[in-house]
């Protein structure tokens, strides 16, 4: 549990000056990654303007230094599904530091162009808690701008996309057109090298994937999740042993004041395409689907049956919405989950996807990135048969 | 001669505008908008056509901007300026590259020596959930020497953003209000507070609340604790002495959120609406009482 | 005798109601007891209650319409289609406030109550269609629970290059209106859409019983009585609004009507109406409605819409720009996706991810009993032809008060 007391003693600029002291030494830079966790204590009781200044700030301090392959995924995770434009450019800026490019690191950043575009807005990096006040200077596209330049031929893959940014009808604004051309200009420069089809740095950086096997450390259910009483959209109350005990399932966790379209709402929805798989292959009676609210005191069921319903959620004896009525220590617990608070409200998640064993252990979980409903059912139906996917 | 020149201008514009396309007016009214020669109220006039040339043309654009910024122009146009800006803000895909400016102009403007000025920008700032607008509101709340609106409207706009952890300034107001206002807009911004309902429950029921604190009170609870108001609604209802406007809201939200089937067998219930409809109380009050009794007082 | 009578093609009630635009009718004879011959002559004709709406009837596609129509029946139970339509300027006030009846002689052998459903001016309704509307709206919004929700999250600065600044912001958002106007008939199939009239006074709009009265600091206040008291979205409850003018008077600075429809009888010249009126009736407030990311909390957004769906109608008509295929009804420039007139229109093509939305909130478009148009994916091109002027199919079951047919 956070510990609103540590919180409440340092202030953002006392906060600055730590990340800037442990940035500035390198036997102390890799502490930089932890920060990054959104149960940290330093978050907790922060309002979501706070924690985007503060993870900025810590983004922008691995940018100095260069980013490792633990805090990759943090980086990452920004450009996939971030919709703070101080974020998402700092995290543009941060991919590029002290690291090789390669090809698989580009779709983050096209994605990131896609959702950020339209909340282009000038970002200081200059001090701490500064926000711009006039337009010159940077901002998250043209630091994504630069970052696709750094990529060079690792983006060839999505030359198409990156030319379609200069099209008169759907492509960027015209201020942005040297950058663009900029960018176009070193990946096709990499065509004159040689072998520009291969990554130039081997296999996929480690921390690009949100992918983890976990069985092998997975505990069992401690007696207090196991007892733990669990509400669901319809009021009606089960444990999480009843529930979870006997079969395999995939679970997720959402809560529906989340204001970031590319979070919450989207896993609830992509809850429900992994629902439609399952039926598809004949596996809805073998493996549980669940998705419990970091927020119960405000999800009561009504509110967690109409948002499950408006996305398309199915709900039945195997497949429900829940709500840990008694709180959600035992949950965060069991899970390690990536929330943070203020009061009773989510100030900061992880995306986060578990897929649980018959005995309801963490077999694989799937964090930060975005998670493919494929891949995720190929892992629950591995656990029927007891084989990894 | 150069008040001559001045009405000879004014006779030509009308009807250059008549002919010309919207495109080439819109240009015309920037020009007119962002022109000191011209009278304020020609300014603000032509400035509510702009919106077209923001959009299309970067100069225009800058222009508009320049006069937001400048301290030394009118506010009226300045305000003028603001609404155009707003109003080409809608066409987002023509807005794109306009608006990195127009958010930096804004965060500017939030400390203007104008409050009509401060407080509408604030406001747009507010409802894009920007963070240097929360934390001006913020420190304004906690210090009210650093204030730049009043609490009661820092209040209401933090309250686009549930995540601008504002309940700890929201609750210290309800404590210590600074006026009535403020304690009716921290109430309201409470209302998405989960841990807030024994406090509103016990608001709906006190009799020497004001009438409008008894209403938040009321819809607060029935979005954080719907048992509890409907207890709360039925006991308001069978209190004679209870006031019937807070009655005419106990019915309305039992009459669209209520539990359907206790509600239809609740006799003391709806004996005591019966009575309200009959009883001296104005009509649209009685009409509050009619839909109820429509809905749940069905003769099998 | 007993004749059985159809409106638009059914026996089913919710789909009994009315427009400018005819709508297809049947009648048949269930028991033609009393009757010789192979077919019988019957009247068709309109009664209506005091305020009610009128109707008017034709037997053929094209052709004048008259109060009444004599058709030649087949007494063993063929049915014979004609044509009913809302008589231009007599809309119903409440549903089954005008019926179709038919008489063999002075012998009523048949009769339906149906509506004139229309789009009105909110400033002008009655008290009883205030109040339906705002009690329907009232439970769409269901404190924060209703389908409503949708609603909202279709409109917000993630999704909003799908309808604003190119040329599908019109079709776009008379899509969303008709989404939403169905839905609230699916609760009270009496109540349409109305429209605030932003050149003028609408005082009757603003008050406690309707759409609020804002105070000093744009809170918006309900009487004690009104449902949308409890109005609540994005977890949060009540309005923001604060009108920057006298709610007494129009909003200055916005285009007259008159000036909007003489914008141009190019598509591509009178959709810049997006900048002003509409932008600037929206930014006629401070509050939700004046930024786009928040202007669908307030349920004045919809009205405010109404009008801007109502002046395109009116330009159309007035030009004659109902066929997609005439180039000046549309702007057939390149047009970002979901701006052309053969692209689907997101949310309703449940479409996801770049370049669309993340997510489709709402599901397919809702349906009519009335008719088939513009189905449960709608494309932009069907959004043109609303009264069904070129294809009859393509009548999507709305009109407005002052747009005739």
């Amino acid at each position: 549990m956070p510990d609103a007391t540590v919180a409440g003693a340092v202030s953002e600029p006392q906060f600055a000056a730590l990340v800037d002291a442990i940035a500035a030494d390198p036997a102390r830079r890799g502490q930089l990654a932890g920060l990054l966790r959104e149960d940290h204590a330093i978050y907790a009781e922060r309002g979501t303007a706070a924690i985007a200044r503060m993870r900025g700030w810590i983004l922008l301090a691995m940018a100095r230094g260069g980013v490792s392959d633990a805090a990759l995924v943090f980086v990452l995770e920004e450009l996939d599904s971030g919709t703070d434009p101080y974020l998402v450019a700092a995290a543009a800026r941060a991919l590029r530091s002290g690291r090789l490019p390669h090809a698989s690191l580009t779709p983050f950043v096209m994605s990131a162009l896609a959702n950020i575009r339209y909340r282009d807005e000038a970002v200081s990096f200059e001090r701490y808690g500064e926000y711009a006040v006039s337009a010159t200077g940077t901002s998250p596209v043209r630091e994504l701008l630069a970052t696709l330049a750094w990529l060079g031929p690792q983006a060839r893959g999505l030359l198409a996309e990156v030319e379609a940014l200069r099209a008169p009808v759907g492509g960027l604004p015209r201020k942005f057109r040297i950058d663009v051309e900029r960018a176009l200009a070193a990946i096709r420069d990499g065509d004159r090298g040689a072998d520009a089809a291969g990554d130039c740095c081997g296999m996929r950086p480690a921390g690009s994937i949100g992918m983890h096997a976990r069985a092998a450390e997975a505990t069992p259910p401690s007696r207090a999740i196991e007892a733990m009483v669990l509400e669901d959209q319809d009021g009606t109350k089960t444990t999480f042993k009843a529930f979870f005990c006997g079969q395999p399932s995939i679970v997720v966790f959402f809560y529906t004041r989340c204001d970031n379209p590319m979070k919450c709402s989207l896993t609830i929805a992509k809850l429900a395409r992994v629902q439609a798989m399952l039926e598809a292959r004949g596996l809805a009676d073998c493996i549980r689907t669940a998705a419990f609210t970091y927020d119960p005191a405000f999800d009561l069921p009504d509110r967690l049956r109409i948002y499950g319903q408006d996305r398309g959620v199915r709900t039945d004896a195997g497949h429900r919405l829940f709500r840990a009525a008694e709180g959600n220590d035992a949950l965060r617990e069991h899970f390690g989950l990536g929330v943070g608070f203020v009061g009773s409200l989510v100030n900061r998640h992880r995306i986060e996807l578990y897929v649980l064993d018959a005995v309801g252990r963490v077999a694989v979980s799937f964090e930060r990135l975005r998670w493919d409903e494929q891949e995720v059912v190929a892992h629950a139906s591995a656990m029927l048969d007891g084989s990894p996917a | 001669m150069a008040t001559k020149r001045k009405v000879a201008k004014k006779r030509s514009k009308p009807a250059r505008r008549r002919s010309a396309s919207p495109k080439v007016a819109a240009r015309h009214a920037v020009s007119v908008a962002t022109s000191p020669r011209y009278s304020v109220r020609e300014r603000t006039a032509a400035a509510a056509e702009t919106p077209l040339a923001v959009c299309e043309s970067d100069k225009d654009m800058q222009a508009m901007l320049a006069v937001l910024r400048n301290t030394d122009e009118p506010v009226k146009v300045r305000l003028a300026a603001l609404q155009s800006l707003q109003a080409a803000s809608f066409s987002v895909l023509a807005f794109e590259a306009c608006r990195g400016d127009y958010i930096a102009t804004l965060r500017k403007v939030a400390d203007d020596p104008d409050p009509e000025l401060r407080q509408r920008v604030l406001g747009l700032l507010a409802r894009e959930k920007d963070g240097y607008a929360q934390r001006k509101l913020l420190e304004g709340l906690h210090d009210p020497a650093k204030a730049l609106l009043p609490p009661e409207k820092a209040l209401q706009l933090l309250s686009y953003d549930v995540h601008a952890d504002a309940y700890a300034a929201a609750r210290a107001i309800v404590k210590k209000p600074p006026n009535e206002m403020a304690r009716r807009e921290a109430l309201r911004l409470l209302a998405a507070d989960a841990t807030a309902a024994p406090m509103f429950e016990k608001l709906m029921r006190d009799k020497n609340e004001l009438r409008e604190i008894r209403q938040i009170s009321a819809s607060a609870l029935s979005a954080l604790k719907p048992e509890r108001l409907q207890k709360s609604a039925r006991e308001i209802l069978l209190d004679k002495s209870d006031y019937d406007d807070i009655k005419a809201t106990s019915l309305t939200a039992l009459t669209q959120l209520g539990d359907e089937q206790a509600l239809a067998k609740d006799k003391a219930l709806l004996t005591s609406v019966n009575r309200f409809r009959s009883g001296k109380t104005s009509a649209k009050y009685k009409q509050t009482a009619r839909r109820f009794l429509d809905k749940y007082d069905r003769q099998e | 005798m007993d004749v059985e009578l159809q409106v638009n093609n059914s026996a089913a009630a919710d789909a009994r109601f009315l427009t400018w635009a005819p709508s297809p009718c049947r009648i048949r004879v269930t028991n033609p007891s009393g009757v010789t011959g192979p077919t019988v002559d019957v009247r068709i004709a309109s009664v209506s209650a005091a305020s009610g709406g009128e109707l008017v009837f034709r037997l053929a596609t094209t052709g004048a319409f008259a109060s009444s129509l004599t058709v030649s029946v087949p007494i063993n139970g063929t049915s014979v289609p004609f044509f009913a339509a809302g008589r231009f300027g007599r809309p119903s006030v409440a549903n089954g406030d005008v019926r179709i009846e038919a008489r063999m002689g002075t012998t009523l052998v048949g009769s339906l109550p149906v509506m004139v459903r229309i789009r009105k001016n909110a400033n002008t309704l009655t008290t009883a269609e205030r109040d339906r509307f705002v009690a329907a709206f009232a439970r769409l919004n269901n404190q924060g629970l209703g389908r409503f929700a949708d609603f909202r999250n279709m409109h917000t600065n993630v999704s909003s290059p799908q309808a604003h600044g190119a040329a599908g912001f019109l079709p776009w958002h008379r899509a969303y209106l008709l989404d939403l106007e169905r839905e609230l008939q699916a609760i009270d199939p009496g109540v349409a859409l109305p429209y605030w009239r932003f050149d003028r006074p609408a005082p009757n709009l603003f008050q406690l019983e309707f759409l609020g009265v804002a105070d000093a600091l744009g809170t918006v206040q309900f009487s004690n009585a009104n449902p949308l008291q409890f109005w609540r979205t994005d977890g949060v409850q009540g309005i923001n609004r604060r009108p920057l003018f006298n709610t007494g008077s129009a909003p200055p600075g916005l285009r007259s009507e008159a000036q909007t429809l003489a914008l141009g009888t190019q598509y591509r010249l009178f959709r810049t109406m997006e900048g002003n009126p509409h932008g600037s009736a929206h930014t006629s407030f401070g509050g939700s409605i004046s930024s786009i990311g928040t202007a669908a909390k307030d349920p004045l957004f919809f009205l405010l819409h109404c009008n801007v769906d109502r002046l395109w109608a009116k330009w159309q008509r007035q030009n004659g720009r109902f066929d997609p295929a005439l180039a000046a009804s549309y702007d057939g420039a390149a047009n970002p996706i979901g701006h052309n007139l053969p692209d689907s229109m997101w949310p309703w093509n449940g479409v996801t991810g770049n370049p669309r939305p993340p997510t489709a909130p709402g599901g397919a478009l809702a349906a009519s009993a009335c008719v088939s148009a513009p189905g449960p994916q709608p494309v932009v091109r069907s959004q043109l032809d609303f009264q069904g002027v070129v294809s009859a199919a393509s009548r999507m079951g709305f009109d407005y008060d002052d747009v005739a047919f």
